[in-house]
């Protein structure tokens, strides 16, 4: 019932001349956010500069998921601002929204991929809504192509999820991310539920897609392997706020007990 | 988990609350384009074509049955050849609607509180929300308006298949030609059995389609929430099927007073 | 795509299947209640319904050829009750046809029966008014035969009277079987005959006076009479006469002991066992009964020296003899 929430976020004045500058695509400010008696954000703060891979890490509960989902409008926050590509979200109408939508790639913990749809159907599911942007295209198969080959999926284009394995699922969800061409993406525990070998292999996709495409990515995990391969900055998320910022070696050296408990084996 | 009588009641009662909210939210999205046209005659098919089967034989099993368990007593009456008018006018007006709809509580409403359980465990709806379709009116706008309009259909069949079932029997047992049955169960009916029993059956399926897709939307996290979801489905859309029925029995009581 | 294609084909077959059976539903009720098809209205004026209802069955000859449209009241003793009939009815339907309220069977719905007339009157047109004719309903029936009940429970009670009345001698029978009236009329019709014979006794005196006249007397009806074989056939004639007379006197004095014996008698029953046969009657009767009587003696001595009742015979003998014993002494 989270998206019932009748709670406005408060509009301070004070952000206002604390603009973000023309690169930085999202931008976060004294993010709060509570469930009954857990506040799980208690002033969050993140930016998100064009181009950037940037990996927020905390532990389980920690709070990432919802952050992230505040970010594309899932869940409201209790307070503070939250600014994707110049535009505040908590303000848009469901239509701009969507459109604001349309250039965030969001690719779910569990691939969240639709059961009852084809491989195929699934990656056309995006477009359904979003054809102003892409203009009016009829045929959508090269479309689903290209982003499966991205992949290297093709020959699964009329498969079911439930014919495919978990890494392949985590593929099919890239892909369907990848098809609107979004300009950010926001990875949600990418590496989660899979063997070291294919966690590689996703962020190696990742990685290949970031080039390709130019996107800039968030990535929300608590696996350091992958926050070490795919980094170029770091945010500890620590009882509710960023703890600790920078790149990944900087925080390795980092004395802070806290910190340390990340990079403990 | 033991809830004190105080607490149980308040949940019900706000359970009851979110139910209104989310068929008020229903409401409000089902006349605002865009519509998921698609989707609702892939959700017809499934609600519709799919419960077919179970149905009628299920109405088949019902007509056979109430026939023979009335004829020792009609007869001991004098009075089987009453059994076309009390056949048809029971099955039509009661029968018909209420075992089809409990029926597809069982298979729909459980299918449905299943199915949305378990795409919002998995973020399926978050996943459809981010690409830009509103899935409330993806999911579940399209399968409250299909079970609506599929149950009324379903009845219909089942009442067919019932009566033929009950003709069947006299047909075999008491010499009635089917001309004869039938000709007498319409001549036993009304508008005043037919119409409230077709309308009834439109407020059935939105029923099922309600409480099968609140119950699976809100869906509590986790592999247990799906089954949990999937099963008050069905113990609160029969529930609330009886409470309807009795509703309804009651306005068409108003309506046509027989 | 092909997948879809078919399940809406399929879709769309079970779809039609229903909306077909809902319509082919609503159309064999609404046929069975004449909305669709040419009809024609007439209506008919009852003091009672008994409980008719719009959509009741309205029949002619028995067959089903409409519907009640509507029932409105005029005033308090005065229903018009409007009916559809099939327009194919039209040219049998007419103006004399009877309209009755009656139910099918006992405990059926109520509908309306049409009769055909004597078949003299023209054909009905749409908006005639029938005739109609208060029914006897199951009630009014049961109500009847109360009625016949009641009656019959009076009747049997007058009866009990009169026959008390004839143990008592009262009333008309009683009196004829005491006596009274009839012994009256009895009399009277006695005294007549006693009158006639007095009065042809006269008469033939006159008669004779008048023939020894004639016979002195030298006129044409001497000159007749003189004539022997008319004067003796005349003579005979009168002999007859007499004799005649002689015999009503005697039955009259018959009579007259037979009255004078009812009067001393015990009144016409008395009269009755005089008639031989009915004494007759009687004896046989009674020798019947008494040979009856006869057999059921022997049957009861075959009893005595029945082994089983032997036992209860010898008690009974001892004791009468003991009680022959005590009456003795």
């Amino acid at each position: 019932m989270n998206d019932n929430h009748i709670l406005q976020m408060k509009q301070s004045t004070g952000f206002q001349d604390s603009m973000p500058q023309e690169n930085v695509v999202i931008y976060i400010k004294d993010l709060h956010k509570s469930f009954g008696d857990n506040h799980v954000l208690s002033g969050f703060n993140m930016k998100l500069t064009r181009g950037e891979n940037l990996v927020v890490m905390g532990k389980s509960g920690s709070g990432k998921s919802v952050m992230i989902k505040c970010l594309v409008g899932l869940m409201e926050a209790d307070s503070g601002y939250i600014e994707v590509m110049g535009k505040e979200v908590s303000t848009l109408s469901q239509e701009t929204l969507d459109i604001l939508r349309a250039d965030i790639g969001f690719l779910f913990q569990g691939s969240a991929l639709y059961d009852s749809m084809t491989v195929r159907e699934n990656l056309e599911f995006p477009l359904r809504r979003h054809k102003n942007k892409l203009g009016n295209i009829v045929d959508t198969t090269p479309m689903v192509m290209e982003a499966l080959e991205n992949v290297g999926l093709a020959h699964a284009i009329d498969l079911m999820p439930s014919e495919l394995s978990g890494g392949m699922k985590r593929r099919v969800a890239l892909a369907r991310t990848l098809i609107l061409k979004p300009k950010v993406i926001l990875y949600d525990e990418p590496t989660s539920g899979l063997d070291p070998i294919t966690a590689k292999e996703i962020i190696g996709l990742m990685r290949s897609i970031q080039k390709k495409y130019n996107t800039s990515s968030l990535i929300i995990t608590h696996d350091v392997d992958c926050a070490r391969v795919i980094s170029e900055r770091m945010i500890l998320l620590v009882d509710g706020i960023n703890y600790a910022e920078g790149t990944y070696e900087e925080l390795l050296k980092s004395q802070d007990p806290k910190v340390e408990a990340f990079f403990k084996k | 988990m033991s809830l004190s009588l105080v607490d149980k009641t308040k949940n019900f009662f706000i359970e009851i609350g979110d139910l209104s909210y989310f068929a008020g939210r229903f409401f409000k999205e089902v006349l605002k384009p865009p519509f998921e046209f698609k989707e609702l005659l892939r959700q017809c098919y499934h609600m519709g074509n799919r419960s077919l089967v179970l149905v009628s034989v299920t109405g088949f099993i019902i007509g056979l049955v109430l026939t023979l368990q009335s004829r020792p007593t009609l007869i001991e009456f004098g009075a089987v050849s009453w059994m076309p008018n009390m056949v048809g006018i029971s099955i039509v007006r009661e029968l018909g609607p209420v075992i089809t709809a409990l029926i597809c509580a069982g298979r729909i409403a459980s299918g449905i509180g299943a199915e949305l359980g378990s795409m919002r465990v998995t973020e399926q709806i978050d996943a459809m929300e981010v690409s830009g379709t509103n899935p409330f009116k993806y999911l579940v706008v399209t399968r409250i308006l299909a079970t609506t309009l599929m149950l009324p259909l379903l009845v219909i069949i089942g009442d067919a298949i019932a009566l033929y079932g009950s003709a069947l029997v006299e047909n075999l047992k008491g010499d009635v030609s089917f001309q004869l049955y039938f000709n007498k169960v319409f001549d036993a009916l009304e508008y005043g059995d037919l119409i409230p029993a077709t309308t009834k059956s439109f407020f059935f399926g939105f029923t099922i389609g309600l409480v099968g897709c609140y119950k699976g939307y809100y869906c509590k996290k986790g592999t247990a929430g799906v089954g949990v979801a999937a099963n008050t489905a069905v113990v609160f859309a029969s529930m609330l099927l009886f409470f309807v029925d009795f509703v309804a029995v009651f306005v068409s009581d108003i309506f046509y007073e027989l | 795509m092909a997948k879809t294609t078919l399940e809406n084909l399929r879709l769309g077959v079970f779809v039609i299947i229903g909306t077909t059976l809902i319509v082919l539903a609503a159309y064999l009720i609404g046929n069975r209640q004449n909305m669709f098809g040419n009809t024609f209205s007439i209506s008919a004026v009852f003091n009672n319904v008994n409980g008719l209802q719009s959509g009741n069955n309205v029949r002619f000859s028995g067959i089903n050829v409409g519907t009640v449209e509507n029932i409105e009241m005029i005033n308090d003793s005065t229903i018009r009750v409007n009916m559809i009939i099939e327009e194919k009815m039209l040219k049998h339907i007419r103006r004399d046809a009877i309209a009755t309220i009656g139910s099918d069977g006992l405990v059926g719905s109520m509908l309306i029966s049409i009769t055909p007339g004597l078949g003299s009157e023209s054909l009905v047109v749409p908006g005639d008014e029938l005739k109609t004719q208060s029914r006897l309903v199951t009630q009014d029936m049961l109500s009847t035969l109360n009625i016949t009940n009641e009656n019959a429970a009076l009747l049997t009670a007058d009866l009990l009277k009169v026959t008390q009345s004839l143990a008592q001698g009262k009333g008309i029978l009683g009196k004829l079987l005491n006596d009274t009236v009839m012994a009256t009329s009895l009399e009277q019709t006695i005294s007549n005959l006693e009158h006639a014979s007095k009065r042809t006794n006269s008469m033939m005196t006159k008669l004779n006076k008048e023939m020894g006249r004639v016979n002195f007397e030298e006129s044409a009806m001497g000159i007749l009479l003189a004539d022997t074989i008319s004067g003796n056939n005349i003579k005979s004639i009168l002999s007859n006469f007499e004799t005649a007379s002689k015999e009503i006197e005697e039955v009259t004095k018959d009579i007259n002991s037979v009255m004078k014996e009812i009067k001393n008698g015990k009144g016409a029953v008395n009269y009755l066992t005089t008639d031989s046969t009915f004494v007759n009657n009687l004896d046989t009767t009674i020798r019947n009964i008494e040979q009856g009587a006869q057999s059921f003696n022997e049957n009861m001595e075959a009893l005595k020296h029945n082994f089983l009742t032997r036992g209860y015979f010898r008690k009974l003998e001892r004791r009468q003899k003991k009680e022959a014993e005590k009456n003795q002494n």
